[in-house]
């Protein structure tokens, strides 16, 4: 006991000059941690374009693979990536917003309704290949699609729902209660309501966290893996129960899979920056969507 | 008692005033001649904390009755029990009843969008939706499933003219509400009221946000709409419910004490609690 006491009476005369470094040390280490941070992602990015941009040329954006993928471009990885987001976008958007809507305008709020609300934010935390795995079993086979474009769509919708459906409650959340309340006072049924005042103003926030969930479901291999993804295709899909080849699962073949892995090193970097491109361009596309209602809304309009 | 007593008097100045005994007993038997609102023994509950006690009051068509009393004595509730705006609010109950145009309001089949359109209201914050002018005017016509052209710019422009905005706004129509200020935008949300033709206006403080220029501009318009319209007004300004109203509801802790013509609550009243109310002896 004593010696705290002591030890405590010693502290507090400690000069305030030196307490004055020890704060500063802090603020360092802190500032540290930043820059680790950016560090960190500039190598990766460095690494990725630095070797992937030599062999980016029309060709390999327009050609398929050749000569045993040793050869030729990732035009079929790239097509196959862009419509299985189509067909999550198709599954993913309408659920994930009308679940949203209903959660937060019509259901009435209590017990049930925070279960669903835990039970979808956990569903986030859910590892992708037991996405991939559920996405086999359920789509592939029991509905029966075989591997195919609409099963790993609909997998990768259900990957994003979680974050679909959060992302809209929170925009529904953000419109002022006047609005509806004017709304209401003017004879307006519940949907119109909905309809009229709340998802004009709730729009460019659900549209923001959809693209992020899309862009992280473009980026994701494992569900799709099992779900309809191809090692090599020698054309491109022609229905919604086609096999496709997509830009991560190219690029984890090429990587680890491939017979020659040095050889196709190149083709491999290319893949990843295109890939890295894509997901880039859809932050960026939310990010000019959002500023673009931000805008309207400070206008009043 | 009191409002029998308001009653009475009313009956004894059409006796003076027409002289005609038919039609004392028309107002008797079919009291509502000019009773546009009824309650009867209301009691509202939130959840377990009730917020009205039986609160029994009739109001008159036409002309202004406006509802005095403290913060949080249920003059708020009160009105939006008549448009059932407290349905929105989950957990609500109400006993007693409420009869608007002699039908009973909370009858189970209801229909409580037309009941909105009928009973419209205002709110205490100017609540424009970020649209344009036109379209804030035009969105109650709209919802009713009206597209012809012509027929809303008649509407837009005669619910503007009826809440005197139209000469200050006829130019920028398509120009966001929100542009306009506090004042222009409470009178563009009355405008929005009337568009949707209300026989009854219910107001929640309508000028608690605005300045005193704006809250006069209101008040000569209120004064104005109430020879077309029936206006209920909640108000914390006593000064304005004397200016303004025919009659005033005094509440205190969710009862309605005294009920009354106003100049009458004001000089004579006849509740103690409401003596001291308007004398400022709290509140």
């Amino acid at each position: 006991m004593k010696t705290e006491v002591i030890n405590r009476v010693v502290l507090t005369e400690k000069k305030t000059s030196e307490w004055r470094s020890y704060e500063l040390a802090g603020f360092w280490a802190l500032r540290l941690t930043l820059v680790l941070v950016i560090l960190i992602l500039g190598v990766i990015v460095f690494d990725i374009v630095s070797k992937g941009a030599g062999v980016i040329n029309w060709e390999f954006l327009t050609q398929p693979p050749r000569v045993g993928m040793t050869e030729g471009g990732i035009f079929p990885a790239i097509v196959g990536t862009f419509y299985v987001t189509l067909i999550t976008i198709a599954f993913a958007v309408p659920l994930g917003v009308g679940a949203a809507i209903y959660l937060n305008e019509y259901a009435v709020q209590g017990k049930f309704t925070r279960l669903v609300r835990m039970s979808v934010r956990n569903l986030a935390g859910v590892p992708s290949i037991v996405f991939g795995l559920f996405g086999m079993a359920v789509f592939v086979k029991i509905f029966g699609f075989g591997p195919s474009l609409i099963a790993a769509g609909f997998t990768l919708g259900l990957l994003t729902l979680p974050v679909t459906v959060t992302a809209s409650e929170e925009a529904l959340r953000t419109v002022p209660r006047a609005y509806r309340e004017g709304s209401f006072a003017l004879g307006a049924t519940r949907w119109q309501v909905v309809r009229t005042v709340v998802l004009p103003r709730a729009i460019p926030g659900i549209l923001t966290g959809t693209i992020l969930g899309l862009a992280r479901a473009a980026g994701e291999t494992a569900p799709i893996l099992a779900t309809g993804a191809a090692f090599f295709l020698p054309h491109l899909p022609d229905s919604i129960r086609s096999q496709f080849m997509a830009l991560p699962y190219h690029l984890f073949i090429m990587s680890t899979q491939h017979h020659a892995i040095s050889q196709v090193r190149p083709i491999a970097y290319g893949t990843a920056l295109v890939l890295l491109a894509l997901v880039c361009l859809l932050n960026l596309a939310a990010v000019l969507l959002r500023k673009r209602y931000r805008d309207k809304v400070a206008k009043g309009l | 008692m009191i409002q029998t007593n308001t009653n009475l008097k009313i009956d004894q100045t059409l006796v003076q005033k027409t002289i005609n005994p038919e039609l004392i007993k028309t107002t008797q038997d079919n009291e509502c001649d000019y009773c546009e609102v009824k309650v009867e023994n209301l009691n509202f509950f939130y959840g377990s904390i009730q917020a009205l006690f039986n609160v029994t009051v009739k109001v008159r068509e036409k002309g202004v009755a406006a509802l005095i009393g403290p913060s949080g004595c249920g003059k708020s509730t009160f009105l939006r029990v008549l448009n059932r705006m407290n349905d929105l609010i989950p957990g609500t109950r109400l006993e007693g009843k409420v009869s608007i145009h002699g039908e009973n309001i909370y009858a189970p089949n209801t229909d409580v969008v037309n009941l909105r359109k009928k009973v419209g209201m205002v709110f205490q914050h100017p609540n424009p939706f970020p649209k344009s002018i036109f379209d804030n005017i035009a969105y109650g016509p709209r919802i009713d499933g009206l597209k012809d052209k012509v027929k809303l710019n008649e509407i837009v422009e005669s619910s503007l003219k009826g809440a005197a905005l139209w000469d200050e706004v006829k130019d920028r129509l398509n120009e966001p509400a929100l542009a306009l200020s506090g004042g222009q935008q409470q009178r563009l949300c009355i405008a929005r009221a009337l568009a949707v033709k209300p026989s009854i206006l219910l107001m929640d403080e309508p000028t608690s946000a605005i300045d005193p220029l704006a809250t006069q501009r209101i008040e000569d318009l209120i004064r104005e709409l109430c020879s077309n319209y029936t206006i209920i007004i909640v108000t914390h300004n006593m000064q304005q419910a004397a200016r303004i109203s025919d009659h005033t509801g005094f509440f205190l802790q969710g009862e309605m004490v005294e009920w009354g013509e106003t100049s009458k609550l004001f000089t004579k009243p006849e509740e103690q609690r409401t003596e001291d109310y308007i004398t400022g002896r709290f509140g």
